[in-house]
């Protein structure tokens, strides 16, 4: 049986810069045993711990979609000890990643419905796992109209600027990307995401929103789902928590009788009203 | 299953007899306390003891524990997993309340997904005798409120109790029955047996602290912004004593430490009652104040515990009641929540 608290040995494969502040990069990282990446399955959604010898751990949510093959990607903002030292990292050192762990987007309960995936500044990375699983060949025709509404202060902090381009020419999904504040070569939408979503959001026939950003976008966001008449049960989150075990035993990410780690990261309205606002 | 008799002086015998062969954890005198601690060579077990000052569920889950080591080379790092690999044990004499915790964090480390082989490789290699409590050893002792009792097998292998002058040894388990050599050839009789049950009554009468341990999971399902929180945790120091002590507090830390080239991963106790347990590297804290952190570790005991596995995280063993600094009494909170 596989020790759930043992990392995979992985190689950095590559190091993207994502941002012109230059604290948030994408990782991806490739098995040092083949074998692992089957081991290694993931559903968009879950997360991982990124563990690095001598310093730590840090769960992080997965960035890629199952759909691409061969490695697995994390993106990541500097911030502590862990994340910092994994800034500091070169394309080819070994590290390691557990998981994948949590819960996941529950893709059987998104299939046949429309989407509208919201995301604000850095809180996109699983939005983009989701994104780049749906909108996979075959699967593509398993959901109905997906609308993106993603937003970011300025326009050098948007994540996977290629991506965006490369779904922006697409006629099978609706891109909006919004910044609070253009520059001189901005030639995108400016406007907060609360506002995009009251212009561009779909009704809620058959919908479904997937929301992920700072508190301050979630507060002002949810009231236009709201107003549009979405159920509680068909608005998704995802949380975030100090973990450490990321297996719901080591006893701190628990809001109210649910681990965010093992019953989470992915929750419902419906599913968080029932718990205790402490998070 | 079998049961037969010993004479009662005849423990610490047949304590040292088994630490010739196995791994043997047994109450010992430490300066004032007494503790559970390997059985070494000259060392004499103490079965007079009320209870250890400590839980045992070190030996289980240690203080400490390496989960990784990992080296540097050349070639970067490697790493190696620690082995879930115990040694045959047996953990001689604990109290009915703190057999009864193993079975609590059987619940936790042992579930069908994520299983803990850690924790799981000492439990199942570990055989559990347990030493009945024919007196409470404690006013402060509250097992029975806690589907506990002072004479109980629950989480037992083997149970022993002074039945007068003599100790009668019940064989639980099919694991506790594989030491039956050491505890001698004579078979207890349907007196032995009656006498037994005599003496449980009693000693199950004689607990008098008693809360509505049972009744308050309705109250806190619906009281968690109650203004009564706000009461608890005023005088706390934060201090940590009582999940230390505590034979179901399992939250543990992880964190990495190195030498040289070389490195490891340890596991040790953590407590929900350490700011820094929640707080996350925003900044932000979802359990802010020491009001939240009691309010965690009540609900936790009384109401999650109970969510999730339908049964409730305390044992009764009262050793929070007894060792904390300022006087905080989980009984009184739990007493007062019943009133709300």
């Amino acid at each position: 049986m596989q020790n759930p608290y043992i990392p995979y040995p992985v190689v950095v494969d590559k190091i993207i810069t994502e941002v012109d502040t230059k604290d948030i990069k994408t990782f991806r990282f490739k098995f040092v045993n083949p074998e692992d990446e089957q081991k290694y399955a993931y559903i968009p959604g879950q997360f991982g711990e990124l563990s690095i010898y001598g310093k730590g751990e840090s769960p992080i949510g997965i960035a890629s979609s199952p759909t691409q093959k061969g490695y697995v990607e994390f993106t990541v903002q500097k911030a502590g000890v862990v994340t910092t030292a994994l800034h500091e990292m070169e394309e080819g050192a070994v590290m390691g990643i557990r998981g994948p762990l949590g819960n996941s987007w529950p893709l059987d309960f998104l299939a046949g419905k429309n989407i509208v995936i919201v995301g604000g500044g850095f809180a996109f990375t699983t939005l983009r796992s989701l994104i780049n699983y749906m909108i996979f060949e075959d699967n593509r025709k398993r959901f109905g109209n997906i609308t993106i509404i993603y937003g970011a202060r300025t326009p050098g902090l948007l994540l996977y600027k290629d991506e965006l381009a490369e779904w922006g020419k697409r006629t099978d999904l609706n891109l909006n990307v919004t910044v609070d504040k253009g520059d001189a070569d901005w030639k995108g939408r400016e406007g907060f995401v609360p506002t995009v979503c009251k212009e561009v959001a779909p009704g809620k026939e058959n919908a479904v929103a997937v929301i992920c950003g700072p508190p301050i976008m979630i507060r002002f966001t949810l009231p236009v789902f709201f107003d549009l008449g979405f159920s509680k049960e068909n608005i998704l989150t995802s949380l975030e928590m100090r973990m450490k075990c990321g297996i719901g035993k080591c006893g701190r990410c628990n809001v109210g009788s649910k681990y965010v780690c093992k019953d989470g990261p992915v929750f419902s309205l419906a599913e968080l009203d029932k718990l205790t606002p402490e998070y | 299953m079998e049961k037969r008799l010993i004479k009662k002086d005849a423990l610490a015998g047949i304590a040292k007899k088994m630490a010739e062969k196995l791994h043997v954890w047994a109450p010992v005198k430490k300066e004032d306390n007494v503790l559970f601690a390997p059985l070494k060579k000259d060392d004499e077990p103490f079965f007079a003891y009320l209870n250890s000052q400590n839980a045992p569920k070190n030996v289980f889950f240690p203080h400490t524990e390496t989960m990784m080591k990992y080296t540097r080379t050349p070639k970067g790092m490697v790493f190696s997993s620690e082995e879930n690999k115990a040694d045959e044990a047996v953990l001689f004499g604990v109290r009915p309340c703190d057999a009864h915790s193993f079975v609590l964090l059987d619940k936790l480390f042992d579930q069908e997904k994520y299983k803990d082989g850690y924790y799981i490789s000492k439990r199942q290699n570990t055989t559990v005798i347990s030493l009945a409590c024919v007196k409470p050893p404690y006013i402060s002792c509250f097992c029975t409120s806690v589907d506990g009792e002072p004479v109980s097998s629950d989480g037992a292998d083997i149970l022993l109790t002074d039945i007068g002058s003599d100790c009668l040894v019940e064989f639980i388990t099919p694991k506790g029955e594989l030491l039956a050599p050491y505890f001698g050839d004579t078979k207890a009789d349907a007196a032995a047996d009656a006498k037994k049950n005599e003496i449980a009554a009693k000693a199950k009468e004689a607990i008098k602290s008693k809360i509505p341990a049972h009744e308050i999971k309705p109250i806190l399902d619906k009281n968690f912004d109650n203004p009564f929180w706000n009461t608890i945790h005023g005088k706390c120091l934060a201090c940590g004593t009582c999940t230390f002590l505590c034979p179901t507090c399992h939250c543990f830390d992880i964190s990495d430490e190195v030498k040289g080239s070389d490195g490891v991963r340890i596991r040790s106790w953590d407590s929900c009652m350490f700011p820094l347990f929640t707080k996350e590297t925003s900044g932000h804290n979802p359990r802010s104040s020491q009001k939240e952190r009691w309010r965690q570790r009540t609900m936790h005991k009384f109401k999650y515990y109970v969510d999730m596995f339908n049964a409730i995280a305390c044992v009764g063993c009262g050793r929070c009641v007894r060792s904390c600094p300022v006087n905080i009494d989980i009984r009184k909170i739990v007493e007062d929540i019943s009133k709300l």
